[in-house]
């Protein structure tokens, strides 16, 4: 449990925090911003001048709902790989591959080593942080799904990619440190689909967070869990953030079998879908998650980034997630001062 | 022995050329209201023209469609069954690309040929032959969403019944024609349980293909804890990935095979060009260790997951290697 490392870190949580996975849907504006971007109509100043409004609206959605810990909500980012190895050294962007159907990216290729180029996110993090007196997460994405997703023609192989990219994103970290970032997400959705690979995640994940002073959590998606759980605890962190709406909260099985040892941020209301699921839907599945999680270690949050829902679905996604806690939280912290 | 280079199944349906775009603005365009369907089947047959002139280009043997109609490997042949609909998006293997998962509603039947038009249209552009790649049962029954009571309780029977309909299929491309027949099962490697299943829809498989010849293509993981299984079963080549691990080369040599293996040393899912000495003097080891009449040298899997450029040099490195051992 590391509710005394938040409180050492100078955090005093609600119980059952409540927060996001990270991204949201670009309003429309900003989305006509990027297009003209691309096409050179804008300059890179006016593209900045609409992110920036962007965030300011995400930070302050966030904080009149009530989300206790908050994100910038990826304004400035593409993908989430993309984004660091445009700007990493040793990484080129290659050409189009396809994602699924008509959806197309462009792939990032390690062509030489891999280099941190100075601080990447430090400065919205501080832009986003500045808005807001609630904590702000610090973002990154992990060593081992970056190296997942780009191809590798400069290390002998996926592990060397891997283990060089996660010294990098360290220097990040720190950065991100130094900036004053206490709650740092380092997310790893590549991490189930090569179980024989989870100890390389693990490894990676070390040299990323090996004594840093920062609560630490990661963001798996895409299930598999099965494969992968136990032994995923012993990925150094503190929070894992999962989904478990998606699918049906099998999940939770698993975890009877085996107690999950650390803090979770719980996914509740399931991304995958236009539908806004109704409070009491979420309070149930939050109710059966705290049957074999103790409400001290309960985050709760939506099962994955919001930014393939509208603007008006995210919204109302992040409100449910807020109401049923709300409603929740008297009668756990009851219960638990019973206890203690 | 003789050694001939092959595709294994996918090709890019986009590039960075305007040319190579067509496809897809067509169906951006469709979906917009502007164009037809007319018009994204115009841009589909032009980019499977393109792929199969850069596979007859580069010097391949024997070439694919590029399987550029199909949506995915999934929802392809299973959503144009009976009683099967097709539902949201999941990851495919750990490819970082996405399938539509099929929702098996009822008894699953065949309706009607999928894949033999789009065969006999790639025949017409091709100056070499062209292999049919299918999807076989099991991968597409390990990827199903299972509403249907019947099949709830009884994997093996929904396999049965999607192989019933791969089954037709096999027999309408035999029919016309086709020499090599290519099932693709890369869900045994992960499910070993699943290899009596394989050994029972093959045989059926091989009842119906006339004379042509089937081929079992395993990728996206290691082949050698299930080899000899794979190599025992009734397919007449057997295609593996040698990507995943670097001892399968000796292990395969070692088990002296009879059959014609599919031979995936370069990797279809990574920009890099394999060290072209390293490859020629694995591929010579193995050609001593198999007494077969022929093999194949082919990509680890298809190549969709490459950038254009990057699989047409693919290709071209892979026919480069094959002409100096053969
Ligand atoms: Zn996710």
């Amino acid at each position: 449990m590391s509710r005394k490392k938040l409180k050492d870190l100078g955090f005093d949580l609600p119980l059952l925090p409540t927060t996001t996975v990270g991204s949201f849907p670009k309003p429309p504006e900003l989305m006509r911003a990027r297009a003209e971007f691309a096409k050179g109509k804008i300059t890179e100043a006016e593209l900045r001048a609409e992110e920036e409004k962007a965030t300011i609206f995400w930070v302050e959605k966030q904080e009149e709902i009530g989300v206790d810990v908050l994100v910038d909500g990826e304004m400035y980012r593409g993908d989430m790989v993309a984004y660091f190895a445009e700007k990493m050294p040793g990484f080129v962007l290659g050409d189009l591959v396809r994602s699924y159907g008509n959806r197309y990216y462009h792939k990032p290729i390690i062509q030489s080593e891999v280099k941190w180029p100075g601080p990447m996110t430090v400065g919205w993090w501080k832009f986003a942080q500045s808005r807001t007196r609630r904590p702000m997460k610090g973002m990154l994405t992990g060593p081992y799904t970056i190296m997942d997703w780009s191809f590798n023609e400069h290390y002998v192989d996926r592990r060397a990619a891997c283990l060089a990219i996660a010294e990098e994103i360290r220097k990040e970290v720190e950065a991100l440190i130094e900036a004053g970032a206490k709650i740092i997400q380092v997310d790893e959705p590549a991490t189930s689909v090569r179980p024989e690979e989870l100890p390389l995640v693990v490894e990676a994940m070390e040299i990323v967070t090996e004594g840093l002073p920062a609560y630490f959590i990661t963001h798996i998606c895409y299930g598999a869990f099965q494969k992968i759980y136990p032994q995923m605890l012993d990925i150094p962190v503190d929070n894992f953030d999962l989904e478990l709406s998606n699918n049906e909260l099998s999940m939770l099985d698993l975890m009877k079998k085996n107690r999950f040892s650390k803090d979770i941020s719980f996914g509740a209301v399931d991304v995958h879908t236009h539908v806004v699921e109704d409070i009491d839907t979420v309070k149930k599945r939050i109710v059966q998650g705290l049957e074999v999680l103790d409400p001290e270690q309960v985050w709760v949050d939506p099962d994955c980034g919001l930014k393939t829902r509208t603007v008006e679905e995210s919204i109302e996604k992040m409100r449910v997630v807020v109401t049923a806690v709300k409603q929740l939280r008297t009668r756990y912290v009851k219960s638990t001062s019973q206890v203690q | 022995m003789k050694l001939m280079a092959t595709n294994t199944g996918s090709y890019p349906r986009i590039g960075s050329r305007p040319e190579f775009q067509v496809l897809r603005q067509a169906i951006a365009q469709r979906d917009k209201g502007t164009k037809t369907d007319a018009d994204v089947k115009a841009a589909e047959d032009a980019m499977t023209r393109a792929a199969i002139e850069e596979q007859t280009g580069s010097g391949l043997d024997m070439v694919t469609d590029g399987q550029i109609r199909w949506y995915d490997p999934i929802s392809h042949v299973a959503g144009k069954l009976e009683n099967i609909t097709i539902n949201g998006l999941m990851r495919y293997f750990d490819t970082n690309s996405y399938f539509r998962q099929p929702v098996v509603k009822g008894p699953i039947r065949w309706k009607q040929p999928v894949l033999r038009p789009d065969y006999e249209k790639a025949v017409a552009l091709s100056s070499r032959p062209v292999k049919p790649v299918l999807t076989g049962a099991i991968t597409l029954a390990r990827h199903s969403i299972v509403e249907h009571p019947g099949y709830e309780s009884d994997f093996g029977s929904l396999v049965r019944d999607y192989n019933m309909a791969i089954a037709q299929e096999v027999k309408e491309l035999a029919a016309a024609g086709a020499a090599v027949i290519q099932i693709d099962e890369p869900v045994v490697l992960k499910n070993a349980g699943d290899l009596p299943l394989l050994n029972e829809t093959l045989k059926v498989l091989s009842q119906v293909k006339g004379k042509a010849r089937l081929a079992l293509y395993v990728y996206f993981g290691d082949p050698g804890p299930v080899l000899s299984a794979l190599l025992d079963s009734p397919a007449d080549i057997i295609g593996l990935d040698f990507t995943y691990n670097t001892k399968l080369i000796d292990q395969v040599a070692a088990v002296r095979p009879k059959k014609p293996l599919g031979l995936g040393l370069l990797d279809g899912r990574n920009t890099k060009l394999e060290n072209a000495d390293q490859v020629a003097k694995s591929l010579e080891r193995l050609l001593k260790g198999i007494s077969a009449e022929e093999c194949y040298l082919n990509p680890s899997s298809g190549l969709e997951y490459l950038p254009r450029d990057r699989a047409l040099q693919k290709l071209k490195h892979l026919v480069a290697i094959k002409n100096r051992v053969a």
